[in-house]
């Protein structure tokens, strides 16, 4: 496919995230991919939810589905069932995957819908003024938990291994090429990618800040992580201490809920006509 | 003429009433079988009242003239319900050799002869079935269809029960419609069929009863008929993927219960703000909560018409029996198509499980189209907007990946395009536009039903909705002059017009509803400031008889 300029994916549109958010890198990142991959935008569904992360849904060229929050990742798996001929990314917060939407995340790396979804994990709820977000560490203050998080927090990298999701990725949005291509593999790759994209939020998180972040990265094609190997990629999705991997934690080839699947391997049912009365008319003699 | 086959779960009575069920069916006849259970695998009360006639059957009786009971404790508690003159035909070892009942060696026939204890319940259906005075051929016919290849041993335990009585106790009529004129199903199975002749191409669900009748329906049908039926994680899920289906494209539908329907609600809402159609089938059983998961109610009325937050369209429709499920699912879809608005299908157990006889239903009496914007007009267009500010308030409607004009949809306000916004000049514009589409979804509904037709003037109504059309048209029909029977199948929008004529010339209006408040008469109350002047309430989990109105309203 030919590579497009990213700048056609980027709407002209004002953007109202705060000055110094990481969300602004990662919208870059994803027109970069995007356009790595010379995907045309009627093709690619983007479906948000709800939250500071889900408003890119308005910030880029392309189909966009803004749903409910926390049910990006439900909404996305039934696009994707009608229509396999488009590429669908899911794209929203921490909380709005890993909280409110959690079962629907579990549910559709089980099915292996192909969708690639993409976290803006920054460990709050920014658009609700900072309360802890499951990935949010244990003790976290905000001003909903004044005495500190009393949870420990969700590893979203350990649960998508550990579910043997196709494709786990980490990235931080500080290293926007980085981003770019990680988020162009995930999409390439066939089944359910998950790409954890840590970011700062200059607002309401002031422990992990764009330095605090950049202090503790490790890159994982650096170190000779093997991504095929599900055992290593727990370790390193598990592994305690202050080094915080990036790059590609976890890839595996398996079926895909449309592999053998009766229906969707015909023409997408989106698509397809109305009934013929000889069809309908077929089905109620069975009644007769 | 009426029969009931009672038994424990596990005893079969499903599978035996659907077969007695076929042989009348197959011998010309009308008629209407209630399935009544508990909410278990095995033992409890399972039971299949089943009444023929001559002419179409909608409800149930309390009464039959026939009982098979399979034990001892379904014997005791139906015997009471046997008409003078009727016959219970049960095993030889159930109830009292001093009884006058037919005691046939079933269990010990099934055993020795065939081998095959569970045939003992076809070797009692054959006696029955003599009694009846059906023919055996029919009654061979049903046994087939209903078994497949495991039809044989079931072939000799019907000869053995129907040779264990010498001759027939009743003679049937005779046969009222040749092949292909008339059908035989369940409330659930025309659901699903509706579904699949309105274009239905995608079902996500979570198994709710009586809701799941329609998933399997649909899950039987998805591979010939291309429909990708997923059973989802939860029916928030359900609603989400089904929403997601058919922005793609894909004509979705959800069946569920009152619980699953009120984990879906911030989906409805969400399907009137993004303006994207959907079909729910909400399978009423009585609540509050999870209730008598297996019986059946009219308790979702207000819900189903007030939930979701925010103010948006919707279209409601309350089927009277299995044709007019078909009809009205059709309806639904092509409604919920046109208008881009969520349609709810408001059934229950009863109608969902019944089995009943229809004149041969015919798909082109609602006919179905493409809404969707040729894609040589998008060509023509500089940009396209999903909810551009139509007269109408149907903005018009392409799918993403059609053509090179992106589709935005937000569950945020949002302005034409469909990017979110805090004009809030464009939210006023925005609302108005989405309730105009309130006064072309008006105009669809059908007046409600009145019979016998003519004028009202001075009559006592029978006011109801939904599945009871058939028990309240009985007592009607057997109350005779000076009663009317009103009826809503199309719920919301309310056709308040004919229904302020109704209180304006009856003398007296009856609201008959399966809930213990009345909640027809409570929206009929708030759109029209008329109130019923009775009601006629149930709430026991069991669907109402003619007999039952009868003694109430006498
Ligand atoms: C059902 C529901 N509950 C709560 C909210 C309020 N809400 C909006 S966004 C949000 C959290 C956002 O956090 P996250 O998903 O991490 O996104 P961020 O703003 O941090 O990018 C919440 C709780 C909502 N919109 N809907
Ligand atoms: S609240 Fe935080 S995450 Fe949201 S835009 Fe502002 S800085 Fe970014
Ligand atoms: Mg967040």
């Amino acid at each position: 496919m030919a590579e497009m300029s990213a700048e056609k994916y980027l709407a002209d549109v004002e953007l109202a995230w705060c000055p110094g958010c990481g969300n602004f890198a990662i919208r870059t990142s994803l027109a970069a991919a995007l356009a790595q991959l010379g995907l045309p935008p009627h093709k690619v569904v983007l479906v948000t939810g709800i939250g500071q992360a889900a408003k890119i849904a308005h910030y880029v060229n392309l189909n966009g589905f803004n749903g409910l929050h926390g049910r990006t990742v439900a909404a996305a798996a039934g696009i994707k069932l009608a229509r396999p001929d488009l590429t669908v990314i899911a794209e929203s917060g921490d909380g709005d995957l890993y909280g409110e939407g959690g079962n629907h995340l579990l549910h559709n790396i089980r099915r292996n819908v192909d969708l690639t979804v993409i976290a803006h994990d920054n460990r709050v709820y920014g658009l609700t003024k900072g309360q802890a977000s499951p990935t949010a560490p244990r003790g976290y203050r905000t001003r909903a938990q004044p005495a500190g998080s009393p949870s420990a927090a969700l590893n979203p990298l350990a649960l998508a291994v550990a579910l043997d999701a196709p494709f786990v990725a980490q990235t931080f949005s500080g290293e926007p090429d980085r981003t770019a291509n990680l988020i162009s593999q995930a999409i390439q790759h066939r089944g359910f990618s998950l790409v954890n994209v840590l970011h700062p939020c200059p607002s309401w998180n002031r422990v992990q800040t764009f330095a605090w972040y950049k202090e503790r990265l490790v890159h994982l094609d650096e170190t000779g992580h093997d991504p095929g190997d599900q055992g290593q990629a727990f370790a390193v999705a598990t592994r305690s201490g202050e080094q915080i991997p990036v790059g590609i934690l976890y890839t595996t080839d398996r079926p895909t809920f449309a592999d053998g699947h009766p229906v969707l391997s015909g023409d997408p049912v989106g698509l397809r006509p109305l009934p013929s009365s000889d069809v309908v008319r077929s089905l109620l003699a069975t009644f007769s | 003429m009426a029969v009931r086959i009672a038994g424990a779960a596990g005893q079969g009575v499903q599978t035996l009433g659907e077969i007695l069920a076929r042989a009348l069916f197959r011998s010309g006849l009308y008629l209407h079988g209630e399935f009544s259970y508990h909410s278990r695998i095995r033992g409890g009360e399972n039971a299949f009242t089943l009444r023929v006639g001559e002419a179409p059957v909608f409800t149930t009786t309390n009464d039959v003239d026939l009982l098979l009971a399979l034990n001892e404790e379904m014997l005791d508690l139906y015997r009471p319900w046997v008409r003078e003159g009727g016959v219970v035909v049960t095993d030889e070892a159930v109830g009292d050799p001093a009884d006058r009942e037919v005691r046939v060696p079933a269990v010990r026939l099934a055993r020795e002869e065939l081998k095959l204890p569970i045939a003992a319940g076809v070797i009692l259906l054959g006696t029955a079935a003599r009694l009846l005075g059906l023919d055996r051929e029919r009654v061979t016919d049903a046994i087939r269809e209903v078994f497949g290849d495991k039809a044989e041993p079931n072939l000799r335990a019907l000869d053995l029960g129907y040779d264990h009585v010498p001759n027939g106790r009743w003679q049937l009529p005779s046969p009222q419609f040749k092949h292909g004129e008339a059908m035989l199903l369940t409330g659930g199975q025309a659901v699903g069929a509706g579904a699949i002749a309105a274009g239905c191409r995608f079902l996500s669900s979570y198994p709710m009863t009586p809701g799941t009748a329609v998933l399997e329906f649909l899950a039987m049908h998805a591979a010939k008929h291309g429909i990708v039926v997923e059973q989802a994680e939860d029916e928030i899920a359900a609603i989400n993927m089904a929403l997601g289906a058919s922005y793609a494209g894909a004509r979705s539908l959800v069946t569920t219960s009152g619980g699953g329907f009120a984990l879906m609600v911030e989906g409805l809402s969400l399907a009137g703000m993004i303006e994207t159609p959907v079909v729910i089938h909400l399978g009423q059983r009585p609540g509050p909560a999870t209730g008598l998961p297996t019986r059946t109610g009219q308790e979702n009325l207000l819900f189903a018409l007030h939930a979701g937050h925010g103010e948006f369209p919707r279209y409601i429709v309350a089927p009277s029996d299995a044709a007019d499920a078909f009809y009205l699912t059709m309806k639904a879809f092509e409604v919920a198509e046109t208008y881009q608005v969520p349609a709810i299908i408001l059934t229950d157990q009863f109608l969902v499980d019944s089995y009943v006889v229809v004149p041969a239903l015919d798909p082109a009496r609602v006919p179905v189209h493409d809404h969707h914007l040729p894609v040589e007009d998008l060509a023509r267009m500089e940009t396209y907007n999903r909810f551009a500010l139509a007269p109408s308030g149907i903005s018009p409607r392409t799918l993403p990946g059609v053509s090179e004009k992106l589709v935005l949809v937000d569950s945020d306000e949002h302005d034409a395009y469909g990017r979110i916004t805090e004009d809030l000049e464009i939210r006023v514009a925005m609302v108005d536009k989405r309730l105009r589409k309130g006064d072309g979804l008006r105009a669809e509904v059908a007046p409600p039903e009145i019979y016998p037709t003519g004028s009202l003037r001075g009559k006592r109504i029978l006011l109801g909705w939904g599945s009871t059309y058939g028990a309240i048209r009985e007592a009607v029909e057997r109350l005779g002059a000076g009663y009317a029977h009103v009826h809503l199948r199309e719920l919301w929008p309310l056709r308040t017009e004919e229904l302020r004529h109704v209180w304006s010339e009856a003398e007296e209006v009856v609201l008959v509803e399966e809930t213990a408040t009345g909640q027809m008469g409570r929206l009929i109350a708030g759109e029209t400031g008329r109130q019923p002047h009775r009601f006629v309430p149930r709430y026991d989990g069991r669907p109402f008889t003619a007999a039952d109105i009868l003694e109430a309203v006498r």
